[in-house]
């Protein structure tokens, strides 16, 4: 009973949600915003504990395999463009990631945070199993890395569009690139309503941001420790 | 009607598949998520022609389309996590949201200039 409630709720509440940002686009009140906050104060004042609501919402979460799965088919369709991008995509993607472990570092030093804090958030912006692969390696904890990718998956998702249109970022190529680096599946589902193309390098830049974070992220800690103490010693 | 019924077979079809990839990755051990596998698998069955890409199409885009809501359960997942937000959780939103900003510009106007600087290479 609960299960079916809170599958069929989420979706009735993300229905409506979409409606009310169709009517007034505000940032604060985008579907990933609205939907995520009208469930967890049903779920505070009704008392349901998150475990027995997703008994049943797990059933959507467990789409977001099968809708990787289905990127193959645009990324078929536009290969072509791809190809003709690769290098474009590729240097964009390496600047992307290491300026997303390197600001994270240095953001998170500045604010004091403990050094297993730290070391939680620096894959924050690339996909949650590889994420916590990372965050395990270097020593974080990964369910603070979970949580952190899904907060960087809504906020980027949010706010994506209005950093594209401060930097007057133009071309689908750049904001599929933008979307898919900086927040991996969301900002990737973001790019696809922007466009086909848009949508297809997201979710291009999404996969070599999460394979150039696993590869680089251990070998840049120590030269980002050494920057912030000013030299070996 | 039969378009619909079609999409929801071609869903079905990318869950089978989604599915299958996820035991074999868990069975060799691959440290690459099932799905992106997957994605991998199909794009390769497309582009040598094996699946025709008409087969598809309709359910992968509804899938991408309505991508945001299978992010919603995670996202209300957070309220599992409320010591970890009530002493740290404006430290960690500031990381994640002034980080993101970082990524955005970026990798998005490397991407720009990258182009324009093609576009002016190109002879006219």
């Amino acid at each position: 009973m609960i299960e079916a409630a809170s599958l069929f709720g989420t979706i009735l509440i993300y229905m409506l949600s979409k409606r009310l940002y169709r009517r007034k686009p505000l940032l604060l009140l985008s579907p990933l915003i609205t939907t995520p906050a009208a469930l967890v104060i049903l779920l505070v004042t009704t008392g349901t504990p998150f475990g027995s609501y997703n008994a049943g919402a797990h059933w959507l979460s467990d789409m977001l395999g099968p809708a990787t799965v289905a990127f193959a088919v645009p990324l078929s369709k536009h290969f072509d463009l791809i190809k003709k991008h690769a290098a474009e995509i590729l240097a964009s993607v390496l600047a992307g990631s290491a300026a997303a472990v390197a600001s994270s570092f240095w953001m998170a030093e500045a604010l004091h945070l403990n050094k297993q804090l730290i070391y939680s958030l620096l894959p924050h912006s690339v996909t949650t199993p590889i994420a916590m692969n990372v965050s395990e390696t270097i020593g974080g904890i990964p369910t603070i890395t979970a949580v952190a990718v899904m907060m960087t998956g809504i906020f980027g998702s949010v706010a994506g569009p209005a950093v594209i249109r401060l930097c007057n970022i133009r071309g689908d190529i750049a904001r599929g690139i933008l979307l898919g680096t900086s927040s991996h599946g969301a900002g990737t589902s973001k790019a696809f309503e922007f466009s086909s193309v848009s949508g297809t390098v997201s979710s291009i830049s999404m996969i070599l941001a999460a394979v150039v974070t696993l590869a680089i992220t251990p070998w840049i800690l120590a030269p980002l420790h050494l920057f912030l103490s000013g030299g070996p010693g | 009607m039969k378009k619909a019924f079609n999409t929801i077979v071609q869903i079905f079809v990318f869950i089978l598949i989604s599915w299958a990839m996820n035991k074999l990755v868990l069975w060799l051990r691959l440290p690459v998520p099932g799905s992106i596998a997957g994605m991998l698998a199909v794009f390769v069955l497309l582009q040598t022609k094996v699946l025709r890409r008409e087969w598809l199409e309709a359910g992968s885009g509804w899938l991408t389309a309505e991508m945001l809501l299978f992010f919603i359960p995670p996202a209300v997942g957070i309220v599992s996590y409320r010591s970890l937000l009530l002493s740290s959780g404006v430290q960690i939103v500031l990381v994640v949201a002034l980080g993101t900003v970082v990524v955005m510009m970026c990798s998005g106007l490397v991407a720009q200039s990258i182009a324009k600087r093609k576009e002016g290479a190109r002879p006219s």
